[in-house]
């Protein structure tokens, strides 16, 4: 008894030294500067500078002079643009509803049907997701191309010469759905890993509760895990949408944006203003366009309810 | 978990584990394609593209490392993943570390600030990077690369560091304090070596996502001696189109091997569920 009274004493002297102490705050001040460094250097300063950089006229590295909204007048009006806009809406949408619902499927399924079979299978869903995507189009084009392709092989092979004609690289049609489909195929690991551990966090007391109740199955799934993810879940949804908001590897890398506009997204508009036209200003504009629509996506989604349960 | 069901043979168990199973199947199926091409000549590859190969040849392994000079690309990418984790892991452990222990008003707003910067898409800030680099005399160098890759990973690991410190337990460190050490001995002694797992699981990402980076990379490398792994990879494709498969094949098995291996000794730190952390709020 003493020595707690004891081991009292001494806890609270040390709390207490630790309210007025410089040395503490000095400890917080070193600790947080590395990355708050980091960030102001490397993302807060620069996202302003792409603000200010979006109303110049500005070509390569010289002077610039203000110019208003001249830029985002120039990208409204330009095909090109609309159509990379449409087309990262159209990416997040099908994301959203079709990676997120798969990802959930394979996350529940792997945890309540955990056996000898499915139980090995976990790491492999995450191991498309470690590719570089240099070869994961690769992969793809590979897959698709209407030369040497792995289906039109298969077509002709199994004389399905319907399908050995289709083009799914060169059809402007198609294309976005070969993307879509490689896209797919790598990027739905983390959300089923991250799903996955949300719902091993859930306390194993509700799971039992329900299973009592009766709740067996997708009415398990969808009654009793579904709310408790709801909150990841849409996480997932912000993350998916801003994904396509920065997309780029795939689209570019298969098929340059082409044929025409058909994949150009925002981050091929982008790169092609800044990087190849060296039309800073304008390429700075579709930034802030790539900000701004992230930047709703994000308070929306997080504004829409709370916190989520677990927490 | 447990399983839900009982022990008796259950149809829909059987069902969800033969589409489970066909998931994994066209996850990796794909992945294995290039070794079926990459044993071939390009002529045995034109006309029976699916049979196995008569021979094995590494000639297309050792062309594929010349012509694409892949050697000194490795080295290079190399670097830009132990500067990348070098400069993401400390700072994001340190920050997360203060977030989960030391909550004060002001750290929250500190928090929150480097949580924002989760949702910042790179994309928008490419060209001021560019720019900035130019500026510091760092365009078409490595570091130049690596630093404003670490910056926008920071955010991630922070909040992963954050949630894993909040879930050890607080008396380790009221402990250490009354054993009169400092808060730079409770975190570098006590605290930083139990956050082992999110750690590995840190360095591990972290060096993949270095290692499989492309955009920053083109934007930010410009001559072919500082051309890193994926920058000629990509290159190569370019040049060749699905032209010279075989050659090509040999080209992305080396540049996704390091990755791969990876993966494979340090998978069960990925699944463990320490990404669970993220964004826990």
């Amino acid at each position: 008894m003493a020595d707690l009274v004891r081991a009292g004493v001494v806890l609270q002297r040390v709390r207490r030294r630790q309210n007025g102490d410089v040395g503490r705050v000095v400890f917080i001040a070193l600790m947080l500067l590395p990355a708050i460094a980091a960030l102001g250097v490397y993302m807060y300063y620069p996202i302003e500078q792409t603000f200010h950089l979006s109303f110049m006229r500005s070509a390569g590295l010289g002077e610039a002079a203000f110019n208003g909204l001249e830029n985002y007048k120039f990208l409204f009006s330009n095909d090109e643009f609309r159509a990379g806009l449409l087309h990262v809406f159209l990416w997040a949408f099908w994301s959203v509803l079709i990676q997120l619902p798969l990802s959930f499927f394979v996350a529940f399924s792997l945890i309540a049907y955990r056996n000898k079979v499915t139980q090995p299978l976990r790491a492999i869903y995450f191991l498309a997701n470690i590719m570089p995507s240099a070869i994961t189009a690769m992969i793809g084009l590979f897959i698709f191309s209407n030369t040497n392709g792995v289906l039109a092989a298969f077509a002709r092979k199994i004389n399905w010469t319907w399908l050995g004609k289709v083009d799914f690289i060169g059809d402007p049609s198609l294309a976005f759905w070969a993307i879509f489909i490689v896209a797919t195929w790598t990027y739905t690991g983390f959300p089923i890993v991250y799903l996955m551990a949300r719902m091993e966090q859930i306390p194993m007391e509700i799971r039992e509760a329900a299973e009592l109740e009766g709740a067996r199955g997708w009415r398990y799934a969808w009654h009793i895990i579904l709310p408790m993810v709801a909150y990841p879940m849409r996480i997932l949804a912000v993350l998916m949408t801003i994904g396509s908001l920065k997309l780029f590897d795939l689209p570019y890398l298969m098929t340059r944006g082409g044929p025409g506009d058909a994949t150009k997204t925002l981050g091929i508009i982008l790169y092609n203003q800044g990087f190849v036209n060296w039309q800073y200003g304008s390429a700075a504009a579709v930034g802030v366009v790539i900000f701004l629509c992230s930047l709703v996506f994000t308070i929306a989604q997080f504004s829409w309810q709370g916190k989520g349960d677990l927490e | 978990m447990r399983q839900l069901h009982g022990p008796r043979v259950d149809l829909g168990a059987i069902l969800i584990t033969t589409v489970l199973v066909g998931f994994a199947l066209a996850v990796i199926v794909p992945l294995v394609l290039p070794f079926f091409f990459v044993f071939k000549t390009r002529l045995e590859y034109s006309y029976n593209p699916w049979s196995l190969p008569k021979a094995i040849r590494w000639d297309n392994f050792i062309q594929a490392w010349k012509s694409v000079q892949i050697g000194r690309g490795m080295l290079n990418t190399f670097i830009v993943c132990l500067g990348a984790i070098a400069c993401t892991v400390p700072p994001a452990a340190m920050a997360g570390y203060i977030f989960a222990r030391y909550r004060s008003r002001v750290t929250e707003v500190f928090f929150y600030i480097i949580l924002a910067g989760y949702f910042v898409p790179i994309q928008m800030v490419l060209l001021p990077l560019y720019k900035m680099s130019v500026s510091f005399h760092m365009a078409d160098t490595l570091p130049g690369l690596f630093l404003p890759m670490a910056a926008f990973g920071i955010s991630f690991w922070t909040m992963i560091y954050r949630s894993f410190f909040r879930s050890l337990p607080g008396e380790l460190a009221e402990a250490s304090r009354i054993d009169g050490a400092g808060h730079p001995g409770t975190f570098f002694r006590i605290m930083l070596p139990l956050a082992g797992p999110a750690t590995v699981l840190a360095v591990l990402l972290v060096f993949i996502g270095a290692w499989s980076d492309y955009l920053l990379s083109l934007i930010m490398i410009n001559s072919q001696s500082h051309f890193t792994m994926q920058l000629r990879v990509a290159q190569f494709l370019n040049a060749y189109g699905v032209d010279n498969m075989p050659r090509y094949s040999a080209a992305a098995i080396i540049s996704a091997a390091p990755t791969v291996i990876l993966y494979t000794i340090g998978h069960r730190w990925v699944l463990k569920g320490t990404l669970a952390g993220a964004l826990k709020g």
